[in-house]
């Protein structure tokens, strides 16, 4: 087994290729993603301050007081009146819209000047504000009737942003849609219990900026250490297929060794491969740009954990990897899994971004790839280093783990030949 | 020592190995000569134990090894013709590894290492990766790998092709120093049939998968003993004169080559009065005259009808 280990490790250190593959591009892309990227994750919001242009193209304080005459007239018992009336007031969408763009939590983030529509259009294409949200004429009216009558028309806020692709808008878009999530919800209360006041409800947003937020560098650091240990496994099986196409496999054959110890060798040098690369990644990034804290032994053991459990499932994944590269006799096997397979799994694993938007399906998918359970692994050790909170994604890993290794020892062709 | 019996590889509609029967001896060197796909490399790879035979039996001393390899691949040492190495790692790189697969370790696996880059003449060489060697050199450490077990057969699948002459007579000393003052048993697999005429005391020749003939190099040159071959070298190329001397009687095969004419005639024929006669009629310079035995590769020639490296 050691002449095995020494050498697969030997000859992947002089293949100065597969070295730049396997370290250099990940630290690399770690720094780009880290650098461009870091306002999105760091929680210095300077890279996602806006400039809002409000235009309001309907009278608030005359909509709400026609409601309320309505209501009046309606006849209904005094209490119910009076509460109506109340929510009328208090729950004018227009209001709670400026109440949440003004709140505390974004003023950092959001600066709001009211405009008019001309104005703001002008103010758009100058690029002195970012986006324009226009609250058209009846927005008022309209929304309140449905809050409390529950007819059919709703109000439409209008926006307009000035780069639909920029970190801005999206984070734009979130606001807005939380708020009309909230409007929605403050509908159904008002017409269950004819009151109900608006901040109980936007606590929900000071929730999701309440946490300890991830850096650019930890994100990128972990998602891309998790996408390039994968590489591991088209590498090894790179060689298995050489070893195969040059006859060295049919000298290790003719040693007499048993033919699952080449196979073993092969996961446990891909293991082995993996946390070393884990290592200098997660060194390197924490030593060059302080994504995380160098000296805290409870923080490192945690990350040992994970990282020793995913390097033995790519050491597994590798074994399969190697199974039915030499089953088949091609190198389709580990070109198509490095040229595809990996950016895929990347990709539904949460390397490049987020899944949160995503359709649940996908992340259902990703959360049972090595790659994607590590990443949740690392995340929730990140955030919370509690091993309770390992557990779930450590054990998805060692299930996938054991599929490979299973599908491994199936597939692998150990009675080639006269034997 | 080691035979087969019937060896036969069939692969999908076509058989590559048809009904073939070899036996080595003890300390001989047996020769497997063939053109390229005559079915001598799948011949090879099932007595090796690396290829399961569609019919028939491989046995080391008696036994069939098809069913446990494990003996025979003891004392076998396989020279593929393919470099069967790591091409970056360097020579004692390479023979540190196979020697360790084969249970190899400390002094006498560094003795093996020695002795084996000596016997191939790399010692001075070691430390430099396979890939920056020329490719006899790379051939030659395809041997030492083989050699790492102390194997007491050694079966080489055309072991210098592509390689130059300085290499390929240092390799084919090397497998004459083996065989003749180790003892040890060669089976020597080529096209190139002054090298197996150099090496092997019997000859197997292989063609379209079966074995044509068989026996020492003096009894298949027997087959063409009632024949000899008179090779005739001119001043210039003389397409007429050439053709009208394969006319003679008695001729039986004719081969020009650019200056030179070759003739198969039955021994006695009285060839050399016509020759002059016509030669001169021609106005043809004849330089050199001479009546040599046969070849191997005559042999090859009269019973295919081809030459061995068509």
């Amino acid at each position: 087994m050691g002449a095995f280990l020494i050498k697969d490790i030997m000859l992947l250190l002089r293949d100065r290729s597969e070295l730049l593959i396997l370290l250099a591009m990940p630290f690399l892309l770690i720094a780009i993603l880290g650098f461009s990227l870091r306002g999105i994750f760091s929680g210095d919001l300077e890279a996602l301050e806006m400039d809002i242009a409000l235009v309001s193209q309907g009278d608030e304080a005359q909509a709400v007081a026609s409601l309320q005459n309505e209501i009046e007239e309606m006849g209904l018992p005094p209490g119910e009146t009076q509460a109506l009336k109340q929510a009328a007031e208090s729950a004018s969408p227009q209001t709670m819209l400026v109440s949440l763009l003004e709140d505390e939590s974004l003023s950092e983030l959001v600066t709001i000047e009211r405009m008019s529509r001309a104005e703001a259009q002008e103010s758009l294409d100058e690029e002195t504000v970012d986006a324009v949200i226009t609250l058209p004429q009846g927005f008022t009216e309209d929304s309140l009737r449905n809050m409390l009558f529950g007819e059919s028309k709703s109000g439409e806020l209008e926006l307009l942003v000035a780069d639909l692709s920029s970190p801005q808008t999206d984070v734009l878009k979130s606001i807005l849609n939380e708020f009309v999530r909230t409007v929605n919800f403050e509908a159904s209360i008002s017409r269950l219990s004819g009151q109900q006041s608006a901040t109980e409800v936007f606590g929900g947003i000071e929730t999701i900026t309440a946490r300890q937020p991830i850096t650019s560098f930890q994100y990128y650091t972990i998602g891309m250490a998790v996408m390039f240990v994968l590489f591991v496994g088209s590498t090894i099986a790179g060689q298995a297929n050489l070893e195969q196409k040059q006859m060295v496999f049919d000298r290790i054959r003719l040693s007499n060794r048993p033919p699952l110890l080449y196979l073993s060798s092969k996961a446990i040098a891909a293991a082995a491969i993996v946390s070393v690369q884990l290592t200098l990644l997660f060194g390197l990034s924490a030593l060059l740009f302080q994504a995380f804290a160098a000296d805290s032994w409870a923080f490192w053991s945690g990350i040992a954990i994970i990282s020793i459990v995913l390097a033995l499932s790519v050491g597994c994944l590798a074994a399969l990897m190697v199974a039915i590269t030499l089953r088949l006799e091609s190198d389709a096997v580990p070109a198509i899994f490095s040229g595809g397979v990996i950016s895929l799994m990347a990709f539904v694993g949460g390397s490049f971004m987020p899944l949160d938007g995503m359709p649940e399906m996908l992340r259902a998918i990703g959360n049972w790839t090595p790659n994607g359970a590590a990443l949740s692994a690392y995340f929730s050790w990140l955030l919370e280093p509690e091993l309770g909170q390992l557990t779930g994604p450590l054990l998805r890993i060692a299930v996938v783990a054991v599929i490979f290794l299973l599908l491994a020892l199936a597939i692998f062709p150990r009675k080639g030949g006269a034997a | 020592m080691l035979e087969t019996q019937q060896l036969t590889k069939k692969f999908k509609d076509t058989i590559a190995v048809d009904d073939v029967s070899l036996v080595l001896r003890q300390g001989e060197s047996v020769g497997l000569l063939g053109p390229n796909g005559a079915g001598k490399s799948t011949a090879i790879a099932m007595i090796s134990t690396l290829m399961k035979p569609s019919s028939g039996d491989v046995k080391l001393n008696g036994k069939s090894v098809l069913k446990k390899p494990g003996e025979m691949r003891r004392v076998l040492g396989v020279v593929p013709q393919k470099i069967a190495l790591y091409e970056e790692l360097s020579a004692y790189e390479n023979l540190k590894f196979f020697g360790r697969l084969y249970g190899l370790s400390g002094n006498e696996l560094e003795q093996r290492i020695d002795y084996v880059l000596e016997l191939v003449g790399l010692a001075d060489r070691k430390k430099e990766l396979v890939k920056n060697y020329s490719g006899g050199m790379q051939r030659r450490v395809n041997l030492a790998a083989a050699m790492m077990h102390e194997p007491e057969v050694l079966i080489m699948d055309e072991p210098t092709v592509g390689i130059d002459p300085q290499s390929r007579n240092h390799l084919l000393e090397t497998i004459r120093k083996l065989n003749q003052d180790e003892g040890m048993t060669v089976l020597y697999t080529s096209h190139y049939m002054e090298e197996v005429e150099k090496l092997c005391d019997r000859v197997y020749i292989m063609d379209h998968g079966k074995v044509i003939a068989e026996g020492t190099k003096e009894e298949l040159k027997a087959i063409l003993s009632d024949q000899e071959t008179v090779l005739i070298d001119f001043d210039q190329n003389y397409p007429e004169l050439f053709t009208k001397l394969s006319e003679i009687e008695g001729v039986q095969q004719a081969t020009a080559e650019e200056h030179s004419l070759k003739l198969i005639i039955p021994k006695g024929t009285r060839l050399l009065a016509a020759l002059f006669h016509e030669a001169e009629r021609y106005g043809a310079q004849v330089v050199n005259v001479n009546v040599q035995t046969p070849t191997l590769e005559d042999v090859f020639l009269r019973l295919t009808g081809r030459k061995l490296r068509d």
